[in-house]
């Protein structure tokens, strides 16, 4: 077990050593940065001097080298545009990202798992056709258009929930958050609602076809044969079965809340990290790009290899096979 | 159990503050948000439209870009390398101590010490040989060489205080520990990615602001900051798109307010090498020489483009066509200086006259995602060429962030830029975009197609030596005239920008596309 960490361990420090080599270089070739920065009437002597004090005179490998020996002390560089440490413009704008992650995921099982059953339940009606007629749109309208129709609807039109940034915010056990408010529960409600509605789409898909699947298991025969309540039967025997495959999923899923949230966050000015991320490739503020990268492939290598490790404890057949 | 959930509740209970619950008078949804609170930080717009609410330059610059006794009240050259600047009496600063000559020399020096700054105030200051103070309220400045424009370049600096900057990092800065300025408005707090709140300064030497409580969101996305003003979460947005600009005059409430901004978008047709990258004869081999070099050919291009159609169809009428480098309400500006309509004829004659009788091959290069419109009128503009005589090859549209850096290199030849006004008149702007490029004097900064015409060179350089501001304008319109005879770039047309507010606001439009709360008054 221990050799298998080690081995899992040193796997993932050369999987970050090459996303930051592929990234370095990619940002590099995007373009000069300085030419987003400088204003338009900088004169050259300006310009020698900003290179100079970025760093970005020095020719790429050395840039790279100076960044690695760094990074080995745990300094990921600064940010050219807010001269503060990468790594703390990132988790400055973390806690907002996934406080909306944990939200949609939240209102995906809210809503998607009783409408699964509901369609799953009744096969062949017109109940079942609504909802996964709606689910259709769910998955196939563009994220950033049902976010603008949101706002369309319930911000301008009826004038029930605001539209932009986080609202009133308060911390809770030192974390800032917009649900220790009413005001800011209120901000969070769209768009949460806008990230969770493909994946409320998925949880429906998943939670009927499961359910249509497990209803004419012989257990379940066997269940209605001893007396068991319908209720009973779904709540317990068919859920217990079909939560699994859903978990897995959205656990995935989660992973990829947190890192694109960039078309929601920047139709709704939520200030969390994709829109950092996204301002940070148009202004090529390439330490907050690599380091961002970086602490998302950190955060997927954590997330597989729990689940990795979960998978060793729970079945001694994996162990054996690695 | 129960004890379990009230022992739970209580830590959360211990653990849980709320931010003060602000309901600010004026909230203001912004496109572009700073990137820090430390006024010297960065020159770039964004940074200095917030400075602006909570410091203030010794110049005051009005929605003209024209500068006005501010922090300084008058100043004299003693000779052409001495000047004495009167500083304003009486005058304080948020944390209640008095602005004196300290403030002043403190600042100027520490413009040319902010660690890691991206787009450094040291140009303003580097004509400068020594600052010294005369008395509380005297300046005397020493510059290296006869600098006419020193007053326009210093007027910029932002001044801060000493007692509360000395030493300050910019992490003081953002937290408000050190932004402590004379300006209309009091730094209250910063949340990066989403507002910036300021409060009234009471004490403030000037005219007093009407709101007392003033919150800038920044909203980047344009129909986001459309949606959040209809919905009325927000009193006033910046840069509406131009596209919104109808359907929000047609709403009930609300009022839109635009002005041509000193934004100029243009043609630049690189003469930098022997050949101009994308030029080429009937075979698809490179022309030498770069025709480019020839002015006839850079004028033809001109005559070529219909610019009132391309404002007209594809930017909403938004844009302003023009012939020149600045905006009438700048020195510098040539009165008769005027834009044509498109003359293909003509454009086929100059044409002939340069040797292309022809035409020849070109392909168009622009960014699409800078300024509204970018790639679509580069499309436009295709169409256009070929109606004269050109052969199109294409039309390369770019993000920004990989274009602006191949133009700087000079991988296009012809290619569509933009440059903004900042400056009261054309001398910035001549000077980075159409002077002989010479890093060492700092000129031509911005001329990546490399234009050098000595005859404009030495008119310009008399412009930048006079000290008469009057006179200076002159000059510098001379100079102009020089560079657009021989059509040094082909100028499209100046943007106009756009803001929109609910009722009962009245915002002053400005040319440099800043939006500043004393910007913003209660309709009386």
């Amino acid at each position: 077990m221990t050799a298998f960490i080690i081995r899992r361990l040193l796997q993932a420090v050369m999987v970050l050593l090459v996303t930051s080599v592929i990234v370095f270089v990619g940002v590099y070739a995007i373009g000069d940065p300085l030419e987003i920065l400088l204003p338009a009437d900088a004169t050259p002597a300006e310009r020698a001097q900003v290179t100079r004090t970025l760093g970005l005179d020095q020719p790429l490998p050395v840039q790279y080298f100076g960044f690695l020996m760094r990074a080995l002390q745990g300094d990921l560089g600064t940010s050219f545009v807010y001269n503060q440490p990468a790594v703390q413009v990132i988790l400055q704008r973390l806690p907002a990202t996934l406080e909306l992650a944990f939200c949609a995921l939240l209102l995906a099982l809210m809503i998607g798992i009783p409408l699964g059953l509901l369609a799953g339940l009744r096969p062949g009606t017109r109940t079942e056709e609504t909802v996964m007629t709606g689910s259709i749109l769910g998955f196939s309208l563009p994220n950033f258009w049902q976010g603008m129709m949101l706002i369309m609807i319930f911000a301008v039109m009826l004038g029930w929930l605001p539209s932009t940034g986080r609202g009133r915010t308060g911390t809770v056990l030192g974390i800032e958050t917009s649900l220790a408010t009413m005001d800011g529960i209120r901000h969070l409600i769209l768009p949460a609602l806008n990230l969770a509605l493909a994946k409320i789409a998925l949880v429906i898909r998943l939670t009927r076809t499961g359910v249509q699947e497990t209803m004419p298991l012989d257990f379940i025969k066997f269940a209605r044969a001893r007396g068991l309540s319908g209720r009973r039967i779904v709540s317990v025997h068919v859920m217990k079965n079909i939560m699994i495959p859903i978990i897995t999923v959205l656990g995935i899923e989660f992973g990829s809340l947190i890192a694109f949230a960039v078309v929601t966050e920047t139709i709704f000015a939520w200030p969390g990290i994709g829109k950092l991320i996204i301002d940070s490739i148009n202004i090529l503020d390439r330490p907050v790009v690599v380091a961002y990268i970086l602490v998302i492939v950190a955060m997927f290598i954590t997330i597989n290899l729990i689940v990795d490790i979960l998978y060793s404890v729970l079945d001694p057949r994996i162990r054996g096979k690695r | 159990m129960m004890k379990f959930r009230a022992a739970l509740a209580g830590v959360l209970l211990a653990t849980t503050s709320l931010t003060p619950a602000f309901a600010a008078d004026l909230v203001i949804g912004r496109a572009t948000e700073p990137s820090a609170i430390d006024p010297h930080f960065s020159r770039t717009g964004n940074n200095q439209m917030t400075a602006d609410n909570i410091f203030e330059p010794l110049l005051l610059t009005d929605e003209n870009l024209q500068m006005h006794p501010g922090l300084a009240t008058e100043w004299e050259n003693l000779d052409e390398l001495n000047w004495e600047i009167r500083l304003r009496e009486g005058v304080k600063f948020h944390d209640g101590s008095d602005f004196t000559a300290d403030d002043v020399v403190f600042s100027l020096e520490r413009v040319n010490d902010i660690p890691n700054s991206p787009a450094p105030f040291t140009d303003m200051v580097s004509s400068i040989a020594s600052v010294e103070k005369v008395d509380d309220h005297t300046i005397r400045i020493t510059t290296h060489a006869p600098n006419p424009a020193l007053m326009e370049q210093l007027g910029r600096v932002f001044i801060v205080s000493k007692a509360a900057a000395e030493g300050a990092t910019i992490d003081d800065f953002n937290a408000g520990r050190a932004a402590v300025g004379t300006g209309p408005y009091k730094f209250v707090n910063w949340r990066p990615a989403e507002s910036l709140t300021v409060e009234r300064f009471d004490d403030y030497w000037g005219e007093a602001p009407d709101y007392e409580t003033v919150e800038f969101r920044f909203i980047s996305n344009d129909a986001a900051r459309t949606a959040a003003l209809l919905s009325g979460s927000v009193d006033l947005i910046d840069a509406v798109s131009p596209s919104d600009v109808a359907r929000l005059e047609g709403t009930q409430g609300l009022k839109v307010y635009g002005v041509d901004s000193g934004r100029l978008v243009y043609l630049a047709l690189s003469m930098r090498d022997d050949t101009a990258p994308g030029v080429v004869d009937a075979q698809g081999q490179p022309i030498e020489p770069n025709p480019f070099r020839d002015a006839n050919v850079r004028r033809a291009i001109s005559h070529m483009i219909d610019r009132q159609l391309i404002i007209d169809r594809i930017l909403s009428g938004a844009a302003v066509a023009s012939a020149q480098i600045v905006p009438e309400v700048l020195g510098g500006h040539v009165p008769e200086l005027q834009p044509q309509p498109a003359d293909p004829a003509r454009a086929r004659e100059l044409l002939a006259e340069a040797g292309f009788p022809d035409g020849f091959g070109i392909t168009l290069y622009s960014s699409n995602n800078r300024f509204p419109g970018d790639g679509d009128i580069a499309q436009a503009m295709g169409q256009m060429l070929a109606r004269g005589g050109l052969q199109v090859n294409g039309v390369v549209t770019q993000p920004y962030n990989v274009y602006a850096g191949a133009a700087t290199n000079g991988e296009y030849g012809a290619f569509v830029f933009s440059l903004g006004a900042s400056t009261p008149n054309a001398e910035a702007n001549l000077r980075a975009l159409l002077q002989t490029r010479d890093t060492d004097a700092g000129t031509g900064g911005f001329n990546r197609m490399r234009y050098s015409n000595p005859e404009f060179d030495a008119a310009l350089n008399e412009a930048v030596q006079e000290f008469d501001p009057d006179l200076r304008n002159e000059k510098l319109a001379e100079a102009t005239r020089i560079a657009m005879e021989d059509q040094a770039i082909v100028p499209l047309y100046f943007q106009r920008v756009y803001w929109a507010s609910k009722e009962g606001i009245d915002f002053t439009p400005n040319l440099a596309e800043r939006t500043v709360a004393t910007d913003v008054r209660a309709e009386n």
